[in-house]
């Protein structure tokens, strides 16, 4: 087990491009994502019909303000004038129109809400319609778990998953097998070797997320390292388990989708909860769910070891359920 | 170690490969399988050592029944292609693969150190396998069946793409193992190969046409040449046709 151990990290140190792809790749994306999901300047457009100038007034500091002097048909001047939003008011409160749910609308609601807060006086109910309802959620920042999960799994997926097809081309794994070793010693190794090699790649990019990116993490950022590793260590497994069955580095290539996409469907970037037919329920299938799921409760909400420990043992769990099951499909090629 | 291969039928979907093959081989000799490329030799040799099972039949090694897990650590195995790790060097490729052996380090060193000088490769121990000419990867794959010093060798064709100064050295050292016990299989498609060996299988399209010691095979041919023994054969008469 040793043996492959030793081998694999040996192989990774002679081969410098693999290692910093390893390491360097997911940063890349991580901070792509963070330009294009940061705060950013975009200055709403927002319509307003019959408010008070004073009030006018300060929405300006946030806003592109339109005064429109008579009340238009609502849906089709957003459509037609390119604003994020309108404002009115009657005797209900103060009503807001918006075409849909994104990122552009949560930023014309949010100079609202600062304007509102600014006039004290101003203590009318707010009434936010949409002119398309979507179920989009706008909340992308808070969703930094989901791509440090996602990222993290998927660069070790494919790294073990490569490693094993291509050991089997190359005919050293035939070659491995007719040795005294057992099966178990061999995925031992593996899970060990690559292991290890994403748990380096896991740290870093939780470290580099949180001093560089300035990711805020409410809980303990050991623990999020913690949960990083177990995914890791499972996204080995899966990749080991995926490369048995892929007769060769295409195939895998192929099975990556099938594998990759229903985990980002569980990962928590749609709410479990919504997903029809109790299809919800598939999500203990998916590794990425114990680990993002975790992760959530550490950056989002702050929980510590024991909050999480269900999903830190579901995690262990898949780890070992799939280790033996890798030791049994090792079988075809090996009987013994 | 003696090797009993008894009535062994192999198919691959619905193709028979290896067609009632039965074989001994006596210990401390060096075998040949001998034929044409997609004779069957390969899949004979691994099914020599249980890599693939079988469809009928049974192997024997040293009276143990193949596949055996203890057995394989008597057995030096050298595939066809390479199978080396391209991004390691030399030297650790044998480590690793007296690693899996569980040569302990003053044994492994003593080995590498005799294998390497055999093969020619002592200089270069340190440098890359990608960084290997083709006859080097060659020479190392050998050197790494050689390694826990097996008591039988099962090499696919090993002196294939090697210079004849180099072939002969390693015949040379084959033939030191031979006399130190050592059973060696040999598969080949050059028939001089097949002289420097004790006894031989011809092997046709899953068939042995012919086995014996090497000497008797030949006498039994007009000329003394070992290339006969295929066209003496009744099938080769539609093989020329069909040229």
């Amino acid at each position: 087990m040793l043996s492959i151990l030793i081998r694999i990290l040996s192989q990774m140190k002679n081969d410098r491009r693999t290692l910093v792809l390893l390491l360097f790749a997911p940063l890349l994306i991580l901070t792509l994502l963070y330009f294009i999901l940061g705060d950013s300047n975009y200055v709403p457009k927002i319509a307003v019909y019959d408010m008070d100038d004073s009030y006018t007034k300060l929405l300006d500091d946030n806003a592109d303000v339109l005064v429109t002097e008579e009340k238009p048909e609502v849906n089709e001047y957003l459509e037609n004038n390119n604003a994020d939003a309108f404002l009115w008011k009657d005797a209900e409160g103060i009503h807001i129109a918006l075409l849909k749910k994104n990122s552009k609308s949560g930023v014309a609601i949010k100079a609202i809400q600062e304007t509102n807060q600014a006039m004290q006086s101003m203590q009318a109910k707010l009434i936010i319609s949409y002119v398309f309802e979507t179920n989009e959620d706008n909340q992308l920042d808070s969703l930094s778990f989901v791509f440090l999960g996602v990222l993290s799994f998927f660069f070790v997926f494919i790294l073990s998953g490569m490693a094993f097809v291509r050991e089997r081309f190359a005919q050293t794994l035939e070659r491995m097998l007719m040795t005294p070793i057992s099966r178990f010693e061999v995925i031992g190794g593996y899970t060990l070797g690559y292991g290890i090699l994403s748990a380096f790649q896991s740290t870093f990019i939780i470290l580099f997320a949180v001093y560089v990116l300035k990711l805020h993490v409410e809980g303990s950022i050991l623990l999020c390292i913690l949960v990083m590793i177990l995914m890791a260590f499972s996204a080995v497994s899966i990749g080991a388990l995926v490369s048995i069955f892929a007769n060769n580095e295409f195939q895998l290539v192929q099975f990556i989708p099938i594998i990759l996409i229903p985990q980002i469907f569980y990962s928590g970037l749609i709410p479990l909860e919504t997903i029809p037919f109790g299809l919800g329920k598939l999500c203990y299938l998916t590794p990425i769910y114990y680990g993002c799921k975790s992760l959530e409760k550490i950056i989002v909400e702050g929980k510590g070891l024991g909050e999480i420990m269900p999903w830190v043992i579901g995690s262990v769990a898949y780890i070992g359920i799939l280790f033996v099951i890798n030791v049994f499909s090792l079988k075809k090629y090996r009987r013994l | 170690m003696k090797i009993e291969v008894n009535q062994v039928n192999k198919y691959f979907q619905k193709n028979i490969v290896l067609d009632h093959i039965t074989l001994t081989i006596d210990s401390g000799k060096i075998f040949c399988l001998l034929g044409a490329s997609g004779s069957g030799k390969t899949t004979l040799l691994r099914i020599i050592m249980g890599a693939i099972p079988i469809d009928n039949g049974e192997v024997l090694i040293g009276g143990k029944k193949v596949p055996d897990r203890q057995l394989l650590a008597l057995i030096g195995f050298m595939p066809q292609n390479d199978a080396l790790y391209e991004e390691l060097s030399a030297w650790d490729n044998l480590k690793f693969f007296a690693g899996l052996q569980k040569l302990s380090r003053t044994q492994f060193l003593k080995n590498a150190k005799e294998v390497l000088e055999v093969v020619g490769l002592t200089e270069d121990k340190n440098k890359l396998i990608r960084n290997y000419s083709g006859g080097m990867k060659k020479r190392i794959s050998l050197a790494v069946a050689l390694i826990h010093q097996p008591k039988l060798l099962l090499l696919d064709e090993p002196t294939v793409g090697v210079d004849p100064v180099l072939r002969k050295k390693i015949w040379n050292y084959l033939k030191k193992l031979k006399e130190s016990g050592t059973t060696i299989v040999v598969t080949t498609h050059v028939m001089d190969e097949a002289l420097e060996c004790d006894a031989a299988a011809l092997l046709r399209n899953g068939h042995i046409i012919a086995s014996d010691t090497v000497i008797n095979l030949m006498n039994s041919t007009p000329n003394g040449k070992l290339d006969e023994l295929f066209f003496m054969d009744d099938s080769s008469g539609q093989e020329e046709e069909l040229c």
